[in-house]
Formats: C-alpha cells, sequence, structure tokens
C-alpha cells in the first residue's frame, strides 16, 4: 500500500513534467512560428526581391557608338566590326589546354599565367575574351576548328578611324580604367569631351539565371542605343590638303577658320599620328609614339605656344590709336635702330625704313616705328587690347591640353617673377616678342576679331553649337586703318609678303602679315653683325616662321594663321603655304 | 517476443495515418527539390520506406516486455556501434558518421538516441518505487548520456550529439529530478559556456559566429543561411506553389535535399503551409503523449514521451536552422530529409509509439 501510494506520487510528478515539457515545446513552436511570419509574411517583399535579384542577371549590350562626321557629312570615325577569340569555361572541362593548343597553333603570344589566373574568376558561362583574331588567324582557326570545344569567335565592334590627319582633334579611345566601366571610353580630345554625347545607351538582356550563372530562359531585351553623332565644321579636302602643304621634315601647324562664325574648317599639325592605332592594339606604334621627342601628340594648333613675333603688331598699333598716341599720318623716322635708356632696340631692317607712317609700319613691318610707339604705351592696355581681341583665352571646344598662352601685364610680371615690369619689356613687347605666347588658333581668332570689328565669334568645331560673339566693338576708322595696312602687306609693292600677288597671281587675293617668332633673344652685337642671317645658326634655334592672312581681301571669309617651327622668315615659308590653303578653301568654297 | 496479431486492431490508426501524410509531403517536397523529378530522390526514399516497412510492423507486433528486456543490449550495441564508427568509419565530408553493415552506410548515432531513451526509461522504471528521484540517482543516466554525448560529437557531429545530450537530460527531467537541480546545471553550463567555446572545432565556431551574423561570409559558409532565408521569406503567405519554387530549382539553395528541405517545402507552400506542416507534426508529438496520462508504467511513459518528444524536438530544430534562429548544426527534417538512417530511426520510434500506444496496463507485463 505504501508503494503503491509513492508510485501514484511518481506518476503524478511525471504527468506534471510532461506538461510542462509540452509547454516548452509549445512555445518553441510559436517562436518558430512567429520567426516565420517575420519571413514570409511582414518581409515577404524584401525576401521576394532578394530571389527576384538572385534570379535574374542583367547582361548589358555594348551600344554603338556615335559617329563623327565633318561638314559635309563625310565620315571621320565610325564603327567597325573586329572578331575575337572568346573562351567559355562551360563548355568544355579541358578550356585551359585548349587555350595553350590555341597559343601555340596561332602564336597569340598569350599571358597564359595572367589568363588562367583571371579565369578563375569568371563566370563559366560568360565568355573571356582571350585577344583579337585576324583574318588570317581566323582562317587557321577554321581549319582546326574540331580541337577547340570552348573557344569561339565572337564579333564586336571598333572604332574605325578612315583618316588619320583628323587624330589630333578627334583623339582615340581607351580602355576602361575602373571596374564600373564596362566598355572602352574616349580618353583624348573629342572623343574624350563628347563621351556622354558619342556614348550611347547599353542594352540590356534580362534572363532567368541558376546559381551557377546559367542561363535558364531569357525574359526581355532592351535593345541598345546607339549614340549620337557629331557633326564637326572642319572640312575633310581642306584639312587633308591642308596638312600635304606643311613641310614633312618640320614641326608646324596650320589653322583655318572661318570669318562669318567662328567655325574651325581645318587644323592640322604636323608631326602627327594614327588614333587607329590604339584600336588596333598595335603595341609597339603605341609605345614609339608616346616615346617619339618630336611630339606627335601635342597638336601644336591648339598645345602649341609661341611668340606671335610681328603679326601682333596690329594690336600695338590699335592701342596707339584708341590712346590716340598715333594716327594714320603721323610718322617716324627709322634709322635702322631706336633707343631706350642706354640700350639699343634694333629694326629687322638694318638699313632703316626713312620716314615711317602706320600704314608703312604694318605693310614693311617696321620694328622702330612699333618701339617709338611703345616708349609712349602702358603696357597693361596692350594686355587688355589682346584679351579683348581673343588671346590669353582658353576655348572650350572640347580638345585636350589646350593652352591659354601669355600676354604679359604688370599684374602678371609681379605675380610670376617677382619683379616689376620695365618699359624696355614694353618695346619688345609691341612687336610681339618677349614673354608674349600664342596658338596659331589663338592668333587667327585675333585676326578673325579684328576683321570683325572687335566682336568676334568664338572658334567652333561642333557644327551645331549656336555661334556666338564676343569681345568689344573697335572703333571702325581704327578698323579700316589696320585692315587697310594688312591688305597692302600683300596687295603693295614693298609688302612683306607681296611676293605672294607676284608668284601666284591667279590666287585668291588676300590680306594678311608676316611675323618671325625669336626663339632666342639675339644679342645685340650679333645683330650688327652683317652675317647674322647667313650665318650658320644651329636649326632648332633658328627662328620660327609665321603668317596670319585672310581670303579674299576685301571681303574676308577665310582666315589661315600658320606656322612653322624654325623654318626662319615668315614671309619666306609661312605665307606662301598660308596663301595656297587660302586659295585652295575659296576655290573650292569649304 | 510477439504479441498476438488481433493486437493490431487496437492500433492508433490516426496516428499512422499522420504518419503517412507527413511521408507523403516529404516525398512531394523531395519531387520538387530534383525540379519535378521522382529520380534519384524521392524514388529513393520511397523504396527505402517500403525496404523498412516489414521491420516496421515487426517492431509494432514486438513484445514490449522483450524490448524492456533487451534495454541494456541495445545500449551495448549502439556502443560498439559508436566505437566501430569511430575506428572503422566511412568518412564524408570531414567527419566520420557511417558504418557500412550489409551495404548500407549506417548512423548509428540516429539509432544511440532510441536506446539510450529506451534504457534510462527502464533504468527510472526501476527507480519508480522511490519519491522524487534525488540528485545521486541522476547522476548515472547523466554519465551515460554525457558518454555518448562525446562519442558522437568528436566524429564530429555536434548536431545529433546535442539532440543526444538533450534526450537524456528531457528523461531525466521528465523522470521527476527534483527541479533545483537541472536550473543549477543551466546556470553552470552557462557559466562556463566561454570555456566550451574553446573545445569546439574551428567550424564549429565559425558556424555559430556565421549564425549570429550570416553577412560575415555570404558567398561562403553564411550562404546556407541568407540562401534559405531568402527561399523561405519569398514564399509568402500562400507560397509561390507546388513546382513553383525559384531559389530551390534554380539551384540556389545548398543541401535542399537534407538540412535545408524546409526552405523547399516553405517556398512552394508559403507561411499558410508552414504552419500546418508545424500543426501535424505536434499533433503526431502530442497523441502519444496523451497516451502517458492513462497509463502508470514509468517505462511506457518515458518511452512514448521522450521517443515522441525527439521527432517534434528534431523537427523544431531543423526548421530554427532553416530560418536562421539556431546555428547550423546538422539536424535532420524527420520524414522529409532525404537519408536512410534518420528515416529508419524515425520509423522505429513511430513503430514503438504504435505499440506502446496499444498497451492494455490492466495486463501486468513487468513483474
Amino acid at each position: 500500500m505504501e508503494k503503491n501510494k509513492t508510485s501514484e506520487d511518481s506518476i503524478k510528478i511525471l504527468n506534471r513534467r510532461s506538461f510542462i515539457i509540452i509547454i516548452f515545446g509549445a512555445i518553441l513552436s510559436i517562436i518558430v512560428s512567429l520567426r516565420l511570419f517575420s519571413l514570409q509574411v511582414i518581409n515577404f517583399n524584401f525576401y521576394k526581391k532578394k530571389s527576384v535579384e538572385n534570379k535574374l542577371s542583367i547582361k548589358l549590350t555594348p551600344p554603338l557608338r556615335g559617329d563623327i562626321y565633318d561638314s559635309k557629312k563625310n565620315l571621320l570615325a565610325g564603327s567597325s566590326s573586329l572578331y575575337e577569340f572568346v573562351v567559355f569555361k562551360n563548355l568544355s572541362k579541358d578550356h585551359l589546354h585548349e587555350i595553350k593548343s590555341l597559343d601555340s597553333l596561332i602564336k597569340l603570344k598569350l599571358n597564359l599565367g595572367e589568363i588562367s589566373k583571371q579565369l578563375k574568376k569568371y563566370n563559366e558561362y560568360s565568355g573571356f575574351s582571350l585577344s583579337r583574331a585576324s583574318w588570317e588567324q581566323i582562317v587557321e582557326f577554321e581549319k582546326n576548328k574540331f580541337l577547340f570545344n570552348s573557344i569561339k569567335i565572337i564579333e564586336s565592334k571598333k572604332r574605325y578611324y578612315p583618316y588619320q590627319n583628323f587624330s589630333q582633334i578627334i583623339g582615340y579611345m581607351g580602355q576602361p580604367t575602373q571596374s564600373s566601366e564596362l566598355y572602352s571610353k574616349g580618353v583624348f580630345h573629342l572623343e574624350r569631351s563628347y563621351e556622354k554625347h558619342l556614348r550611347g545607351t547599353s542594352g540590356k538582356i534580362f534572363s532567368e539565371v541558376n546559381a551557377k550563372g546559367k542561363t535558364i530562359r531569357e525574359i526581355s531585351i532592351e535593345k541598345s542605343i546607339k549614340g549620337n553623332d557629331l557633326d564637326l565644321t572642319l572640312d575633310l579636302t581642306l584639312q587633308n590638303y591642308a596638312q600635304s602643304q606643311l613641310p614633312l621634315d618640320k614641326k608646324g601647324s596650320i589653322v583655318v577658320i572661318s570669318v562669318s562664325d567662328g567655325s574651325i574648317l581645318s587644323m592640322n599639325s604636323n608631326p602627327t599620328f594614327d588614333a587607329q592605332i590604339f584600336e588596333d592594339r598595335e603595341n609597339t606604334k603605341i609605345k614609339d609614339l608616346l616615346n617619339d621627342d618630336q611630339k606627335p601628340l601635342l597638336n601644336r594648333a591648339f598645345s602649341g605656344f609661341y611668340p606671335p613675333g610681328s603679326v601682333f603688331k596690329p594690336i600695338s598699333a590699335l592701342v596707339g590709336l584708341q590712346r590716340k598716341l598715333i594716327d594714320s599720318k603721323n610718322e617716324v623716322f627709322c634709322k635702322g635702330h631706336s633707343s631706350l635708356g642706354d640700350r639699343n632696340y634694333y629694326c629687322w631692317k638694318k638699313e632703316g625704313h626713312g620716314k615711317v607712317n602706320l600704314k608703312k609700319a604694318i605693310k614693311e613691318s617696321c620694328d622702330v616705328y612699333f618701339y617709338e610707339l611703345a616708349k609712349k604705351t602702358n603696357i597693361d592696355d596692350i594686355a587688355s587690347l589682346s584679351s579683348n581681341l581673343g588671346l590669353n583665352k582658353e576655348y572650350d571646344i572640347g580638345l585636350s591640353n589646350i593652352g591659354k598662352g601669355l600676354v604679359p601685364s604688370k599684374k602678371w610680371k609681379k605675380a610670376f617673377l617677382d619683379e616689376s615690369w620695365y618699359q624696355g619689356e614694353t618695346l619688345i613687347t609691341c612687336i610681339g616678342q618677349g614673354y608674349n605666347q600664342t596658338s596659331p588658333l589663338q592668333l587667327a581668332t585675333l585676326y578673325s576679331a579684328i576683321l570683325n570689328g572687335g566682336k568676334y565669334p568664338i572658334p567652333k568645331l561642333d557644327k551645331n553649337t549656336p555661334t556666338r560673339f564676343t569681345g568689344k566693338l573697335l572703333n571702325n576708322e581704327h578698323k579700316k586703318i589696320i585692315v587697310n595696312s594688312l591688305n597692302a602687306v600683300v596687295q603693295e609693292p614693298r609688302g612683306t609678303a607681296h611676293k605672294l600677288s607676284i608668284s601666284n597671281p591667279e590666287f585668291v587675293k588676300i590680306g594678311g602679315k608676316t611675323g618671325t617668332s625669336q626663339v632666342i633673344r639675339i644679342k645685340e652685337s650679333e645683330r650688327e653683325d652683317d652675317e647674322y642671317k647667313s650665318k650658320e645658326i644651329e636649326e632648332r634655334f633658328k627662328d620660327h616662321s609665321v603668317f596670319v592672312g585672310y581670303a579674299p581681301y576685301d571681303k574676308p571669309k577665310y582666315i589661315a594663321s600658320v606656322i612653322i617651327e624654325n623654318g626662319g622668315s615668315g614671309s619666306a615659308v609661312a605665307a606662301p603655304i598660308a596663301h595656297k590653303v587660302l586659295n585652295f578653301a575659296y576655290k573650292n568654297n569649304v | 517476443m510477439f504479441r498476438e496479431f488481433k493486437s493490431i486492431y487496437n492500433l492508433n490508426w490516426i496516428y499512422l495515418f499522420i504518419l503517412l501524410i507527413i511521408f507523403w509531403i516529404g516525398e512531394i517536397n523531395l519531387y520538387s527539390a530534383a525540379g519535378g523529378s521522382f529520380d534519384p530522390w524521392a524514388a529513393n526514399q520511397l523504396t527505402r520506406f517500403l525496404f523498412f516497412l516489414p521491420l516496421f510492423f515487426l517492431i509494432i507486433m514486438l513484445e514490449p516486455k522483450f524490448i524492456y528486456n533487451f534495454a541494456e543490449i541495445f545500449l551495448i550495441l549502439v556502443l560498439i556501434g559508436l566505437i566501430t564508427t569511430l575506428i572503422f568509419g566511412y568518412t564524408g565530408m570531414g567527419a566520420t558518421r557511417w558504418i557500412r553493415i550489409a551495404g548500407f552506410n549506417l548512423q548509428v548515432s540516429e539509432f544511440t538516441k532510441i536506446a539510450l531513451v529506451i534504457s534510462m526509461a527502464k533504468y527510472f522504471h526501476k527507480l519508480n518505487a522511490e519519491k522524487t528521484i534525488g540528485l545521486f540517482k541522476s547522476i548515472l543516466p547523466l554519465v551515460v548520456s554525457i558518454i555518448f554525448f562525446i562519442l558522437v560529437a568528436i566524429q564530429p557531429d555536434l548536431g545529433t550529439a546535442v539532440i543526444i545530450l538533450a534526450l537524456g537530460l528531457v528523461v531525466i527531467f521528465y523522470a521527476g529530478i527534483k527541479l533545483i537541480y537541472p536550473l543549477l546545471s543551466l546556470g553552470a553550463i552557462l557559466s562556463i559556456s566561454p570555456i566550451l567555446w574553446t573545445f569546439l572545432k574551428p567550424y564549429q565556431q565559425n558556424r555559430i559566429q556565421i549564425f549570429l551574423n550570416p553577412d560575415l561570409d555570404p558567398l561562403g559558409k553564411g550562404y546556407h543561411i541568407i540562401q534559405s532565408k531568402i527561399a523561405i521569406g519569398s514564399g509568402g503567405l500562400q507560397g509561390n506553389g507546388f513546382l513553383e519554387g525559384s531559389q530551390s530549382s534554380l539551384d540556389f539553395l545548398p543541401e535542399k535535399e537534407t538540412d535545408f528541405v524546409f526552405a523547399i517545402f516553405s517556398e512552394q507552400f508559403g507561411f499558410t503551409g508552414s504552419i500546418l506542416l508545424i500543426s501535424l507534426f505536434f499533433i503526431m508529438f502530442l497523441i502519444p503523449v496523451l497516451k502517458t496520462y492513462k497509463l502508470s508504467q514509468v517505462f511506457n511513459k518515458i518511452i512514448l514521451f521522450v521517443l515522441s518528444f525527439k521527432i517534434f524536438f528534431e523537427f523544431l530544430i531543423n526548421i530554427s536552422m532553416t530560418i536562421g534562429i539556431l546555428p547550423v548544426v546538422g539536424v535532420a527534417l524527420p520524414f522529409m530529409s532525404y537519408g536512410g538512417s534518420s528515416l529508419l530511426s524515425n520509423l522505429i520510434i513511430c513503430a514503438l509509439m504504435l505499440n506502446f500506444m496499444s498497451i492494455n496496463e490492466r495486463k501486468r507485463m513487468f513483474s
């Protein structure tokens, strides 16, 4: 009996404990249910989105890049097909071995170690590009196709530049530098600055993939949208012609712009390069190009800065007229030099020009006339008019390394050289030497500003940008005096470029100004030396030959600015080139 | 050894029915895990089930007394089995968990759970004359449980080992140990857990760390939990529908036929389906438990209660793993995870449930 009672007690305990454990189990079930509720009901949208992201693969298809045309719709940059050897890991387990045998069969010179390292990281269903394939390589590959299960030839697009004379303006493309960039992009000049405009919009292929990235089915396709085309103001024939006129053995540049709207019609620089080598990955040529000490990548038309020489004189004359320091009649006697303090400043014509008025001073490029003017001139007036007429400016036309140049002023000298200005420096500045630094494009713009009477169109390369004018109006009388003198430079006897109208009378009649830009300051003693000009001067210290001209002289339409580095005097070298190019532009009505 | 055949009429048919429903759900689930194919998992699992069926009925027909008498023998058999596993076992996935018997890979640790509960039931049955069980009398079963825990933990199979220890503790608790002792030991375990941490293998520590923060390793070990939660969460209230589980059919879910089989189910049948499944398992747990209130024999009560609890407990642990509230320790989902040993041991338990539920205690069985 006693035993039965304790037994019943212990049964009761078991039943009570059973109840506790059931409650424990029920609580656990409720916790689990609440958690499920949280996952499946409360956070359903979050996980649904995750699950869709998990299975959805978005593959981007590259857009076709916009084409670049000249002003007459000649193609300057387009897209062409390109073939690549692409390996797909999923197609064969033996893919590494196949790459090795492809390499030895076709001599692709692949870096096998690097490739196998990269391949490990690659999704097995997306192809990995091994190398470009030339026609010969494709033919060789097709013959042995049965050997390669994992390698295919895939077509894609590359940039195509039919004319190498535009490389220094259009620029070139480069490989993506960040992982977020999927395709090559413009890295130089217009290809770079118009990247957004040209690039277009990638297409998207939405597909369902499994955990290994294999496409199960395609859901939808968004087609890629071709980038916008770009129409340039350049003229294909003029650009090619102008390039042919640049002496091959000299560095130099020609810029032709339109007087009426600032359109850049051609812009050449020698030596030049071919942008196609970047697209074709011709690595040895690229290396040579980058190491070339002639700097073919430098477009001298806007990145080359030189003292303008005598082509600068119209600015000095205009300042003199504005400040009433001179008029069209007053005369100066040129005896070959002028002195300021204890220093002599020499005219290029040692025996002197005799009596010189403004027109003669420009026509025959008398330095003494301008020295006398400069003695009364404030350098800051020169600087401010220069800036008004297009110098000392960086034109925002999409070109890389476009410079600002230099027009000296008192403030500039104090800030950069920490010295005060000497009047003697005004003398050489007024004839375009000294600190002055201008590019051929700036000089063309300067003459456009003069011909337009002060308010001039900002240079442009993109045909679809509206013409914008800038600058301050000049006194019309002053403008007439200057233009008249510039016409005389070519059209009247004794003009420094009069030879042009004699040697090519059938050409369009032009006006302009010659210039000789000193590379080294000639010592006064050497100036006195009669043999200065005939002296053997080392080639690289020879003067730069400069000419800025416009045609036709009575109703200017085109301006050509020419510089030939170390070419000698402006009248001998640069002027005939400018005349030919202006004549070509005029006769072909570009 | 065997009961009269007519005792089969007393079987709890409802329990058998629920078992079949759950197994059938498991089959459907394995079918969809294979992307709508019986091959390989659903077909194999069904073959195993049919193969195990004679044994299942054999156990139903056993005299409970036979089981009582041979309780220690079972325990010794699994002890030998576990030691054999450690010495000659077949190694897979970094652990030695299986031994090969007659062409089958057998996971002895699964059967350890049953043998341990049966022999502990016998032990406490013998003590039932005494009042509440003191600490001293609880020490032997505790020590035995810990020995088996260690034998399994060093395979290493932490999940199964923890379940074994937990079952041992549940038996001791259920059998009536003074409440003060479990509370004290809980406190002790919590206080020494930092030391226990250092005994865990790096991959086990890893699993627990990643459980606490799956984003530590989203593509490695945390991947399981993250993908499983995505699959379950995207099921929503109604589920995506049969065979419409994209995460599982697109292979985002690893171990989807074994430890993460619940994610497959839940992605297809949603919150509603999951609650129904939990309810089914809860009912399956309660049916033998309710019977225990009508029984007074401690042996019968412990067998019915603790083994029934074992199935439900493993079910909850497994789900908790897949929904990220417990670390991934490798506990199978009863009747739904693909795997022979788990299926066999759970079928044995169900057979025992059916057997013991038909006991009529008016006949004296134990002398």
